[in-house]
């Protein structure tokens, strides 16, 4: 028995829907005896990756390895019914598929050999990560203009089916973004490449994430906490379960090798951290410090989680009362708990159930659009303060019907600047030798998450 | 980039649309080769640039290989990289033209610039044609010893790649010892994870056949080793992290000491920011303490919450992966995770394969401090929007019942879901309470007051309306009006589309008629009549057996069809606690994913003939195989049919044990107390005796070969029943089942090879010589089959695998018996065979 490791393969394709195209497609398995010892299948290999597009069309194509992974795997993908397309591990007649979709392109990744499922599906989040942050964005359009980028990028991130750099700032270096100034640059002298001449440093550096020696004129470090809180209210109004998501998110700009120690007013309210590799881990077990030495630019440094606060800022009060095939809708919002600072961006939607064949709502405050598929979004924005937002109105239940059996779920959507919700405070940040023109800054924001009002 | 032309987008390598387009490119692209003229760098890279992207969307542009070749001699990097990609997509098919390749990518491994360097070598290592490795040593050996880190990291990787293409090559270059030196001495983190991935990799592999190579697999789980692994993990990037911790997973700690170092050593893995990192880590942890039933507790407590943030915290797919591995940890001790609860409500928003799964861990932890809790939270999910995710949970809250024994509130909250007047609320929800009633017959009175008040017209699905028939049948005389609806539904036979639903109405039926006589009787002809004239084979059996059993004795009848009621004390678990361990063994893995042991889906040794048979191709199927076929495709219905087994293991280990106590526990006291008069009268000494002499009597009735005098040394003829029969099914679930019992080797004399062209002529020899074939396939040199054949007289099975080398002249069997002590036998039968095939 010859045993096969490490093979993976990764394809990004878009995700399908049906076209008339693809009809008389079919799969022919491969026939290649692949016989494997668990034992030895020690590494990980991807096959190929692909990336698709909303229609059935593969946008982009790699193999990794010496065996070559068919493009039929994407036809049989496509040929799967949606609810047993859109589960992440898909089991193929000869391949292992692993799939996220991020903005309507499907990054698969195909194996023929047992790997930690999470593996997968991490590297593939980090390919789409890196991406969107090389092309600004990801859409098809994007992808194709900068296919080259994209292999370039690939080759460096996978080699032979195993992850190798996904570290943003190392990959930065290797292979210039492309931007305005390079494509303006290329027009005008004919003569520039998006690979940047120089080596990644860092590859051969000890601090991986971070480039030798980053020079700039005037030194920046910001921080900013995000949080986004996930709430369930349930149907009598009481608060499910409220959790705060936090992150704080760095930018740094700083010259030489700084060392930071980061320090929070109450680090007691965290309750469960994940760090950057970058942070060392005994300083925070000893004393709640964060200390580190940043990588250079934009980077999450920590999340964190919050359990069990006992408010949420804003309360939503429906109520639907049916009767005689005629709904009767109701939803007031208004401030609980005042967070010291505005809430903005307001708004609530839900999606109207299928029995309900039309709708007149209107509110007191803000606007109320109802979409074709029945999403129904009230965008408030801020509270005013001579009144309570109310939205009301009545729906028509589709005929034969006398009552509304299902009810919509509400989903909240709010964003309050300058405070994170969790209470947590950012005391100080040093460091060790201060370079000069040093500018630090704090923000604070809090956001909805998944903020569910049932009814 | 202009998209290409619609019609060749998908799937087309060979589509004649894209034809012109490329011989366009292949005559401007020899234009280009030789010109040296300014700005002719950028009119190639638009054409490079428009040959990849025909080759990404699938349009073959092999064709233009020479002039891409030709075009490729330039100092633009950008080209460079561009070609490189064309080259190495391409050369597999085109090895003669790759040979123009090697020469520009060897000097480009000699470039000042280590970025060309190492590209260079990675193209040259991916081009892959076996006979052009001669010219893969040379760089491969220099980029081994380059100053640059990032080109020895290429030529790492490298060796491997050259190492798939001809392994020869690779050992007596003795790559593998001087990858080995990097591991252990190179300063850069990258090139001694990828010499770790390597050397893993290429060691593995020639472990089977070096006894060398075994031992320096093994030496990589070598305390010194693991350690310099770990205590430099940080400096790994978290891919790396990931190889090493599972290889950390793979070592045997020596003492509790060295667990614990390890624990230390990797304990703020935990809350690395990268989710494979943590659940690798999170492996590592279970699998060093499963000795340690504290620790491992402890260990279940220091996971949890990281384990949960990255569900709360991830992408939906990230969360699904993770959410996979969590349902495992929660079977496997739901106590730790009964306070967190919370965690798996479902938000609105979430997949719908997220929420199945966080309904699935509700059920689990259910326990009595949480259940009001869960059990409302799952009410509200029964108004959903979504209606799959509605009828799960309402199925959950029916698993949370039947798992709990104060089922009073839930019971309530059942009966408001019929109340709810949504068919398939109503359908999910009755057949919950019919399983309800036959754990908890208590509940009749009240279930069946709300079931009563359900117009039977409302349900149309079948298991539903089964169900709601069935409750008719056991309840009919708490019913009024239970003999009317049966009959109204028995007048509308033929409408019914389901067999089941038909097969329940028989039953409920006679059930009632049983109870209440004089209402049923008409129903009760009716429905046989109907059901004798069914044309479904199950239906018609039922119907005339039951009228057979009336003609005889309606007492009997009554027994047999309407037995006393009797309480359901378990319902037969989804999985056996076996295949549950066996998956949590492969922790980290797609085992979890699919929540069944790796060895039902990927390994060919359990997949059997069938997998095989599938693999054969169509050329060379002939009749006989073809029979073989429909297993094949069965293949998708068998993993479910192992569960199956499992169950039925299961159910029958609860019927001893629970439900049939009532027959045989009598039987057993009655042994028993014979025994103890024997004892009482016959005293201490004696008693031993009988129970020595009744182990024997056994023994002789079963097992007679422990007892009976050592085997002789020449084993005894076996003789095979000629008509031996087994379905395939059958077959994999033994084949899966036995151990090998033995493996060996033959050689085939030259006129059996001669006569095996195609496996026929082998299945046809064999079955003359009472041993058939279930399976078979491969083309020449490599053969395989699968056999069975039968003990003459009684029913035990020996399971042969067989797989012929015809170049070789080789046959390697491996048998599997029902009995371990005859397989010696069968084999020399086998042999015997097998020496005569092609004799005349």
């Amino acid at each position: 028995m010859k045993a096969q490791s490490e093979e993976l393969f990764v394809c990004f394709h878009v995700n399908g829907e049906a076209s008339g195209r693809r009809s008389n497609l079919t799969i022919r398995a491969e026939k290649r005896e692949r016989e494997r010892e668990r034992e030895s299948s020690t590494g990980h290999r991807c096959f190929s990756v692909y990336f698709s597009s909303p229609i059935p069309e593969v946008m982009l194509e790699k193999q990794l390895t010496g065996h070559r992974v068919d493009r039929s795997i994407c036809a049989w993908f496509w040929d799967q019914a949606d609810s047993f397309k859109s589960f992440p591990v898909i089991a193929s007649p000869t391949h292992y598929l692993f799939q996220i979709v991020r903005d309507g392109i499907t990054f698969l990744a195909c194996t023929q050999v047992e790997m930690p499922p999470l593996m997968a599906i991490e590297f593939l989040c980090r390919v789409a990560d890196v991406l969107s942050d090389y092309l600004g964005g990801l859409n098809e359009d994007l992808v194709k203009d900068n296919f080259i980028i994209v292999y370039e990028l690939l080759d460096e991130m996978i080699d032979n089916g195993f992850p190798l750099t996904t570290e943003p700032n190392i990959l930065r270096e290797m292979i210039a973004p492309p931007n305005l100034v390079s494509k303006m640059l290329s027009v005008v002298t004919g003569n520039a490449s998006n690979v940047s001449d120089t080596l990644p440093s860092g590859t051969g550096s000890c601090v991986p994430w971070r480039p030798t020696d980053p020079k700039y004129s005037s030194n920046e470090v910001y921080v900013d906490l995000v949080e986004e809180m996930d709430a369930i209210v349930n149907r009598d109004g009481e608060l499910v379960k409220c959790e705060i998501y936090g992150q704080v998110q760095m930018s740094s700009q700083l010259a030489g090798f700084p060392d930071l120690t980061l320090s929070f007013a109450n680090p007691s309210v965290l309750e469960d951290m994940r760090f950057h590799p970058c942070v060392r881990f005994r300083p925070w077990e000893s004393h709640q410090i964060l200390s580190f030495v940043p990588p250079d630019g934009q980077f999450k440094l920590m999340s964190y989680r919050v359990k069990k606060l006992k408010n949420t800022p804003l309360y939503v009060k429906p109520q639907i009362t049916s009767d005689s095939g005629a709904c009767r809708v109701s939803v007031l919002v208004g401030i609980r708990s005042d967070p010291g600072k505005t809430i903005e961006s307001i708004t609530l939607s839900f999606q109207l159930p299928h029995c309900v064949s039309s709708a007149d709502l209107s509110s007191n405050h803000g606007t109320v659009t109802i979409l074709s598929n029945k999403t129904c979004t009230w965008t408030i924005g801020r509270i005013p303060s001579d009144k309570t937002p109310c939205l009301s109105g009545t729906l028509a239940l589709e005929t034969g019907l006398e009552r509304l059996h299902v009810y919509p779920t509400f989903k909240v959507g709010f964003k309050i600047m300058g405070i994170a919700l969790s209470g947590l405070r950012i005391e100080k940040l040093d460091l060790k030798t201060i370079p000069p023109r040093l500018y630090k800054g704090f923000r604070a924001q809090t956001r909805a998450g998944e903020f569910d009002v049932r009814l | 980039m202009p998209p290409p032309a619609a019609s060749s987008r998908y799937p087309s390598p060979s589509q004649p649309s894209g034809k012109s387009e490329v011989t366009d490119l292949k005559s401007q692209l020899r234009q280009l080769a030789g010109s040296r003229a300014p700005g002719v760098d950028d009119s190639k890279r638009d054409l490079f640039k428009k040959v990849i992207s025909y080759m990404t969307i699938g349009i073959d542009v092999s064709s233009v290989f020479g002039e891409m070749v030709m075009c490729s001699a330039t100092s633009d990097i950008v080209l460079k990289k561009m070609c490189y990609l064309y080259v190495g997509n391409y050369a597999k098919g085109n090895p003669d033209l790759s040979l123009l390749t090697i020469n520009f990518l060897q000097r480009d491994c000699k470039d000042e610039d280590p970025m060309i360097r190492g590209l260079a070598l990675r193209s040259l290592c991916s081009l892959r044609v076996p006979n052009l490795v001669e010219y893969l040593l040379g760089p491969l050996g220099s980029g081994l010893k380059d100053n640059n880190s990032y080109v020895r990291t290429i030529a790492v990787t490298g060796v491997l790649k050259l190492y798939h293409i001809s392994a020869s090559t690779c050992i007596d270059a003795e790559f593998p010892a001087t990858l080995k030196s990097l591991m252990l001495h190179d300063s850069d983190a990258q090139v001694v994870a990828n010499c770790l991935a390597a050397l893993q990799e290429i060691w593995s592999l020639e472990a089977s056949h070096s006894e060398e190579a075994c031992r320096e697999k093994e030496s990589l789980l070598s305390k010194p080793l693991i350690y310099y692994f770990l205590n430099r993990i940080k400096e790994f990037n978290e891919w790396a992290q990931c190889l090493i911790l599972e290889l950390a997973v793979k070592y045997v700690p020596s003492d509790s000491n060295d667990i614990f170092d390890i624990m230390n050593l990797l304990e703020d893995r935990l809350q690395h920011a990268n989710g494979a990192v943590v659940l690798a880590t999170v492996k590592v942890f279970l699998q060093l303490t499963l000795s340690m039933t504290d620790v491992h507790q402890q260990v279940y407590e220091r996971i949890k919450s990281p384990l949960l943030t990255l569900v709360s915290s991830g992408s939906p797919e990230q969360s699904y992966a993770i959410l996979s591995h969590l349902h495992l940890l929660v079977v496997r001790a739901p106590f730790i995770f009964a306070s967190d609860y919370k965690h798996f409500y479902c938000q609105y928003n979430e997949p719908s394969y997220v929420k199945k799964l966080k309904l699935e861990m509700l059920t689990a932890i259910a326990n009595e401090s949480n259940t009001y809790e869960i059990v409302t939270e799952l009410c509200e999910y029964a108004a959903n929007v979504d209606i799959e995710i509605a009828r799960e949970s309402i199925r959950a809250v029916g698993k949370i019942a039947l798992q709990q024994y104060d089922v009073n509130a839930i019971v309530d909250r059942l009966l408001q879901f019929l109340e709810m007047e949504k068919d398939y609320v109503t359908a999910e929800t009755l057949v919950l309470v019919k399983d309800l009633l036959r754990k908890h017959p208590q509940w009749s009175h009240d279930c069946i007051s709300v079931v009563g008040g359900i117009s039977s017209k409302n349900i149309q699905e079948p298991k539903a309306k089964a169900a709601l028939i069935w409750m008719l049948g056991e309840y009919a005389q708490d019913m009024s009006d239970a003999p009317y609806i049966l009959e109204n539904l028995i007048e509308n036979w033929e409408e019914e589309h389901s067999a089941e639903v038909r097969l329940h109405l028989l039953t409920a039926a006679m059930k009632c008629f049983f109870k209440r006589a004089p209402e049923t009787q008409k129903a009760l002809g009716i429905a046989l009549a109907a059901g004798i004239a069914d044309f479904h084979q199950d239906v018609h059996d039922r119907a005339l057996f039951y009228y057979r059993v009336l003609q005889y004795d309606v007492h009997v009848a009554e027994r047999v069809v309407s037995p006393p009621q009797q309480a359901v004390s378990a319902f037969a678990d989804t999985q056996s606690s076996e295949i549950k361990d066996r998956i949590f063994d492969e922790f980290n893995s797609l085992s979890v994913i699919y929540q069944k042991p790796s060895y039902i889906f990927t390994d060919k040794e359990h997949r059997g003939p069938f997998e095989f048979s599938d693999e054969l191709g169509s050329t060379s199927i002939t009749p006989e195989v073809s029979s073989d076929i429909v297993p094949a495709q069965q293949f998708e219905a068998n993993d479910k049919d192992l569960l199956l087994s499992t169950d039925e293991k299961d159910d029958n280990k609860g019927l001893s044990s629970n439900n049939g106590s009532a027959y045989t526990a009598p039987y057993e006291s009655s042994n028993i107390s014979s025994q103890m008069q024997e004892l009482a009268i016959s005293g201490p000494a004696a008693s031993a005796t009988t129970t020595q002499s009744s182990f024997d009597f056994d023994d002789l009735l079963g097992l007679g070969l422990s007892t009976a005098p050592a085997p002789t040394p020449s084993p005894p003829l076996l003789k095979l029943n000629a008509r031996a029969a087994l379905d395939p099914r059958a077959f994999q679930q033994k084949w899966r089942q036995l151990p090998i019992s033995l493996s060996q080797e033959y050689s085939v004399n030259p006129q059996g090879i001669a006569a095996l062209t195609v496996p026929q002529s082998l299945i046809k020899h064999m079955q003359s010589h009472s041993i058939h074939c279930i399976a078979s396939g491969g083309q020449s040199p490599n053969f395989k089959f699968f056999f069975f054949a039968q003990k003459e007289a009684e029913p035990l099975d020996y399971l042969t695998e067989c797989i012929i080398n015809s170049s070789s002249a080789k046959a390697q069997i491996k048998v599997k018996a029902d009995e371990q002590s005859t397989s010696q036998a069968f084999a020399t039968v086998f042999e015997t065979a097998l020496s005569k095939f092609g004799m005349p």
